[in-house]
């Protein structure tokens, strides 16, 4: 009997070590997969159980906080400014995750970053484990508050930067939605609340200020003209056929100026009149490949690098899309048809003509700092493209300040303290023709023009028929006008 | 105490050793629990740690005077898993189950002394095999008598007398594997002749396989009227692998294994519930919302506790539904990672090696039988219940031995203990290695033929002293 029992004890030895094998398999090889199901709420209440630090503005207010809770979790999260800084700090919650420096800002926050977990040890024993870390926005509350209020319940995005490292100081639009609502821990009314911010046509969850693209209209002229300096083809003296309508080849359907007007004169005038058919036909006389080329060196068919997750890639076209069909690339060199581009990418723009030619990486992290204050990282600026030289941003620089001082947006663009703007209006207009007019208003501004520290873009989208018969300036340029003379006293230099 | 045997003195003293070291695994990991949980070292840890470690010292010195020349490592492996168990039960419900798990380890500790002192020889058992049988299957079939079955979680495994709820079903285990040890070892060598040829198979008669398919019956009783397949499962693989050492032959290995294949593929095609066991395990995502919940939690705490786990009281064990009861490897995996979940793993291995040890040397074919026997239903329950946990087979409830929450199980797994032991140190007498012992009728015996002697030698002193005086 005694090799029945020896076989026997092999059997259930090969059993028992089926099940280490699968131990292995579930606590070494899936674990991670296992932890990041969503249905595995544990790191989450372990998560929720831990303190969390602070996001701070450049003009130190506390937008996203931890608090002590006692409703099962330790601490409930809390953004102070209400709805002001949703699209950046994102949300917190039980039962749908992280989202925006939330997310991106994990680790910082809540300590687990390597650092941090290393500069806690010596506090192991004291029980005093908190490791959390706190993140510092280049952002200003001020600037924010004052976006919010120019566009006074309008749909609409305002972005302002500092074109010289990247910095966003603002960057606000509107409808959004307070993350309080979202950050409950009764997954319940989270779920609800989402589902019902869901259903808005404003889409409010969606930071549309870089995740949504619009139609850019005549603000675009500025990258066709970019790309007509750059390859020499003009120069401001440039002379311009005074027109009305202009026939593009392949097509009997010609394009006509803003309401039909005639238009012409030199580059000077044609830019800061913001005539279309120069445009149309310096797209034409350019091609397809060298407009792509210009417009790529902006950024343009690819997403931009940001700090905060899935910026949309603003769009002009491709060569392919554009060679059958020259009449799509006139329209599109003066910025209508399907030429898209987010409020953010247009206030880059701004910027690389602003801080002669070179664009910087857009970022909203000004630094990580340690539970003790100590610094972990701070973002360095970094180039993200040139699109063009030093001689052509002076040149398009002083075409936008011709366009504030005599052009478009001579309406609203002088600042206080006689600081000199440079700015280019734009209309996109959505209605095809005989529809009621419905357009998007844009303007994109920096300041001052000959040392210039902040760029900004407004947008105001074309919901109804109010922006109809006006252009952008006389509806975005008010507010382009307020954000930098308010942020010129307020932005340190 | 241990006079005359350096075998069993060091067989204690290693015992001694380990019962120390388990205790002090438990009440450490106890402490870092209560720090985990809510940073605060329990007020009563000083009296707990004295209350268990007098228990199971009383438990050690038992066995030091009850079967001092049984296996050492046993008892503390059973005390070591015993404690971890506690130490999760507590972890999970401190205010109730803790105190019951508690209460129920001493009730268990009491049957372990209490079997060791009334079978003093394992064969004077085998004189009640019928017996064991009539209990056994009346058990079983308790949770049908109507007013004292319990349907409870869909099975209906329990029985309520007043106030007191158990599982019968534990310990018919017990019984059962005490009558086919007996059955076998008188019938073993008829059963392996086999003169009934059917087909390419050599048979034994049908009246000696009456008891086979007996057996056989009550398996398939139990998973289609109890609905508890683990039991099943477990007493099928008990009788199967009991007859196949008995007997010597395979044949009745593959014949056994046809058989629970026969029947379990028919309970699938016929019961719902059954399928629904199979269905989860072969896909428990697609029912995360009812049915696949628990197995999936239970992965999830495994997945958490990776290797090192999240540290005892730290995690969130609670979320798998019967943490404390059929899943309480799970939250050992959970809170203790790999390391601890391969630990108890490794516990069960070395209790199997020290039971089939026992069985090999044990020279009587009860004892071996009994032993394998009793093995066996250890190993193989909770290789079920912890392969049912980590989805390596269908989930089926049954206790995690030792460490599950359940008075009826560890009550009967402390019984099973003292069995194992009392067969060790039963053989290790016959071996030698220490002399027989003296039986309390023997001692009386020889107190009294002391008491005679020392009478008789009074009596002839008196008679010397009066012959003396006589003669003077």
């Amino acid at each position: 009997m005694n090799k029945q029992i020896r076989r026997l004890a092999a059997g259930l030895l090969v059993c028992y070590a089926i099940l280490f094998v699968q131990l292995n398999v579930l606590q070494v090889g899936k674990d991670r997969e296992l932890r990041a199901d969503v249905r595995n709420t544990r790191e989450a209440v372990k998560e929720f159980n831990q303190p969390r630090g602070p996001m701070i503005t450049a003009d130190g207010v506390v937008i996203a906080q931890s608090q002590p809770s006692n409703d099962g979790f330790d601490y409930q999260r809390s953004y102070p400014t209400g709805d002001l800084f949703a699209n950046v700090t994102g949300y917190y919650s039980y039962a749908y995750g992280a989202t925006q420096l939330e997310k991106t800002q994990n680790g910082v926050l809540n300590g687990s970053d390597i650092r941090q977990q290393l500069g806690g040890l010596p506090n192991i024993f004291s029980g005093k484990s908190d490791n959390s870390g706190s993140v510092e926005l280049t952002m200003r509350a001020d600037m924010q508050e004052l976006a919010r209020t120019l566009l006074a319940e309008r749909e609409g995005s305002i972005v302002m930067l500092d074109p010289r490292d990247g910095a966003v100081i603002a960057m606000y639009s509107w409808p959004s939605y307070d993350p309080n609502d979202v950050a409950v821990h009764d997954s319940t009314t989270t779920r609800d609340v989402i589902d019902f911010l869901n259903t808005l046509p404003e889409k409010p969850l969606l930071a549309n200020a870089y995740q949504e693209r619009y139609m850019p209209g005549s603000t675009f002229k500025v990258i066709t003209s970019t790309v007509a300096l750059e390859n020499g083809v003009v120069t401001p003296e440039t002379p311009f056929a005074v027109e009305s309508s202009y026939l593009p080849p392949q097509t009997t359907d010609p394009i006509e100026n803003y309401g039909g007007t005639t238009c012409g004169g030199t580059f000077l005038e044609v830019f800061t009149r913001s005539c279309n058919t120069p445009f149309a036909r310096l797209a034409i006389e350019l091609g397809a490949e060298r407009m792509v080329e210009g417009a790529d060196r902006f950024g343009l068919n690819e997403a931009v690098p940001f700090d905060l997750p899935r910026p949309a890639a603003s769009r002009f076209g491709t060569v392919e899309e554009f060679t059958d069909n020259l009449p799509l690339l006139a329209i599109r060199g003066f910025g209508q048809n399907e030429a898209a581009l987010t409020p953010l990418h247009m206030a880059m723009v701004a910027a690389s003509v602003a801080n002669g030619g070179v664009m910087m990486k857009p970022h909203v992290v000004d630094a990580t700092f340690d539970h003790d204050g100590r610094l972990l990282d701070r973002t360095e600026p970094e180039v993200y493209r040139t699109p063009m030289s030093p001689q052509t941003a002076a040149t398009l620089t002083s075409l936008m300040v011709n366009v504030v001082n005599n052009g478009t947006a001579r309406c609203c663009m002088t600042l206080e303290n006689g600081v000199q703007a440079a700015a280019k209006t734009g209309t996109a207009q959505l209605n095809s023709a005989g529809q009621p007019e419905r357009s998007h208003a844009w303007i994109m501004a920096f300041a001052p023009a000959e040392a210039p520290r902040l760029a900004v873009a407004v947008m105001l989208k074309g919901v109804n028929d109010e922006i109809s018969a006006g252009t952008g300036g006389v509806l975005a340029g008010p507010l382009a006008k307020t954000m930098l003379d308010f942020g010129l006293a307020a932005v340190p230099a | 105490m241990i006079e005359g045997s350096p075998v069993a003195l060091r067989r204690r003293s290693t015992e001694l050793g380990l019962v120390v070291m388990a205790v002090l695994i438990t009440g450490v990991a106890y402490t870092l629990s209560a720090l985990g949980r809510d940073s605060n070292i329990p007020a009563n840890l000083g009296p707990f740690l004295g209350v268990i470690f007098a228990l199971l010292l009383v438990a050690h010195f038992a066995t030091r005077r009850l079967a001092r020349g049984a296996d050492g490592v046993l008892l503390p492996l059973a005390i070591l898993l015993n404690g971890i168990g506690y130490v999760m039960i507590a972890r999970l419900d401190a205010k109730r189950l803790a105190g019951l798990q508690a209460t129920w380890t001493l009730v268990g500790v009491g049957a372990y002394i209490a079997t060791l002192i009334a079978v003093r020889r394992v064969n004077d058992l085998r004189r009640y095999q019928w017996t064991f049988f009539t209990i056994g299957a009346g058990l079983l079939l308790l949770p049908f008598v109507p007013g004292v079955g319990v349907l409870k979680g869909g099975a209906r495994i329990w029985v309520s007398l007043g106030p007191i709820g158990f599982q019968p079903g534990e310990i018919a285990k017990l019984c059962l594997a005490l009558f086919f040890a007996g059955y076998l070892t008188e019938n073993r060598e008829l059963i392996a002749a086999g003169t009934w040829r059917v087909g390419p198979f050599n048979l034994p008669e049908p009246r000696h396989l009456f008891p086979i398919l007996a057996a056989w019956s009550v398996s398939v009783v139990v998973m289609i009227g109890q609905r508890d397949l683990g039991s099943s499962l477990l007493f099928f693989t008990l009788f199967v692998i009991l007859l196949w050492v008995a007997t010597e032959k395979a044949s009745y290995l593959v014949l056994g294994t046809v058989l629970f294949a026969t029947a379990a593929y028919i309970a699938f095609r016929t019961f719902s519930h059954v399928q629904d066991r199979v269905d989860i395990w072969l896909d428990p995502w697609s029912r995360y919302e009812d049915k696949g919940y628990q197995i999936i939690q239970g992965l999830f705490a495994f997945g958490s506790g990776g290797i090192a786990g999240t540290g005892l009281g730290v995690g969130s064990p609670g979320k798998v539904p019967a943490a404390h009861n059929d899943f309480i490897f799970a939250a050992i995996g959970e809170e203790l990672g790999l390391f601890g979940a391969t630990a108890v793993l490794l516990a069960f291995i070395l209790m199997i090696g020290a039971g089939f040890r026992a069985a090999m040397r044990a020279d009587r074919p009860f004892e071996k039988l009994l032993a394998t026997g009793l093995t066996t239903i250890l190993g193989v329950q909770a290789f079920i219940i912890i392969a049912g946990v980590v989805r390596v087979l269908p989930l089926t409830g049954v206790t995690l031995p030792f460490v599950s929450y359940g008075g009826s199980s560890l009550v009967a797994n402390y019984v099973l203990l003292a069995l194992l032991m009392r067969v060790s140190d039963s053989t290790a007498r016959r071996l030698g290695e220490l002399p027989e012992e003296v039986t309390l009728e023997q001692r009386r015996a020889a107190k009294k033929f002391a008491k005679a002697q020392a009478q008789a030698g009074a009596e002839a002193t008196v008679v010397a002293e009066r012959g003396r005086g006589g003669g003077s």
